[in-house]
């Protein structure tokens, strides 16, 4: 008696037990109605797996490439020097303009020996302005050797003891000819 | 002319503006001793001098009096500090040069002053600006200006002077 056809699709498939697959084995080898059962089975599974590789692998393939085509690690770096920057035209001359300044007053200052410590500039309107590039006491220095000992930054003058003063108002200051009663 | 040219024509000019600057602000100091020459010609010496006057209004004689000659540069200032058995007076005095050739004369006087008899601290601070010519007497009274019952009580006026004069190199 044949086996009914859902067994010997699990005979075919191999998930039928030792010992009745092999009583299934031996009834297939002496049937020849089973064994061309078996053998339209064989052709059904090779035809799917034909298609199967035949209409999914390249797209498949076609989708790996490009994921492993995106792998960081075989992306190409480009050094910072030889990176492609666009600017617009205006933006490029200001900042070639800007560095070109930079760049001279680096230079001025740089190469000038005779670099003065008073800078004197006279602006159009007429005014002039000072610059002093020295520590403090140089100035005094220089103060000092113009006007002699007298060239410190506060004098103190001391009143005799015998002096009485005592407020006798608000402080006043004004030109000496504001004053009619003080003949100095 | 088109928007794209005038667009690349606006950074030259800002260019050659940040260079004409840079080249007016370098003229100038090139020498230092022209710009030593320049800062002395401008140089200034203020004169202070403290006088102390007797109550009597028609008495002229100071009974003391103290002077202190400075030199300094526009803008910078001067300190006289004048100290007295009860009284401190600072004179701080900062003179500019105008554009007409005069003087602007930023003086602040201070006075700290402890009364003889409660010992009570009195601090008065003012300030002014004065216009002057060279050579013109500016006065400060610290204490104020004595009145006829100042003067009947005995007490002295202090009074200081101040002259402002260009400064002259000594031979």
């Amino acid at each position: 008696m044949c086996p009914d056809r859902q067994i010997l699709s699990a005979y075919f498939d191999g998930e039928i037990a030792a010992p009745w697959g092999r009583e299934i084995a031996a009834h297939v080898a002496t049937c020849e109605l089973c064994r061309a059962q078996l053998s339209r089975m064989e052709g059904t599974r090779g035809l799917l797996t034909e298609e199967e590789a035949q209409g999914w692998w390249a797209p498949m393939e076609r989708v790996r490439l490009r994921i492993i085509g995106h792998v960081p690690l075989e992306r190409h770096t480009v050094p910072a020097w030889r990176r492609q920057v666009s600017l617009p035209l205006p933006v490029a001359l200001i900042a070639a303009a800007l560095l070109l300044t930079f760049g001279i007053t680096l230079a001025v200052l740089a190469t000038r020996t005779n670099m003065g410590y008073i800078r004197v500039t006279k602006a159009p309107a007429g005014g002039t302005e000072y610059q002093f590039a020295v520590p403090y006491d140089k100035v005094e220095a220089l103060l000092k050797s113009m006007g002699g000992a007298e060239a410190n930054i506060e004098s103190v003058m001391t009143i005799p003891k015998s002096v009485k003063l005592i407020p006798v108002g608000e402080p006043r200051m004004g030109k000496a000819n504001e004053f009619p009663r003080k003949k100095p | 002319m088109s928007a794209r040219m005038r667009g690349g024509l606006v950074p030259i000019l800002l260019a050659l503006a940040v260079a004409q600057t840079h080249a007016q602000a370098q003229s100038s100091d090139n020498d230092p001793k022209e710009a030593l020459q320049e800062l002395l010609s401008k140089a200034l010496t203020v004169t202070v001098s403290a006088r102390v006057l007797p109550p009597d209004a028609q008495e002229e004689t100071p009974i003391w009096n103290a002077e202190s000659t400075k030199l300094t540069l526009p803008g910078r200032s001067i300190k006289v500090r004048l100290d007295g058995e009860n009284v401190r007076i600072y004179l701080i005095c900062t003179p500019y040069l105008q554009d007409d050739g005069d003087v602007l004369l930023l003086a602040q006087g201070q006075v700290w002053f402890t009364e003889p008899l409660d010992k009570e601290n009195r601090y008065f601070s003012t300030f002014y600006s004065i216009p002057v010519s060279f050579g013109e007497k500016v006065l400060f009274f610290p204490l104020g200006l004595s009145d006829a019952d100042a003067q009947q009580k005995n007490h002295f006026n202090i009074e200081l002077e101040i002259k402002i004069v260009p400064y002259e190199k000594k031979q």
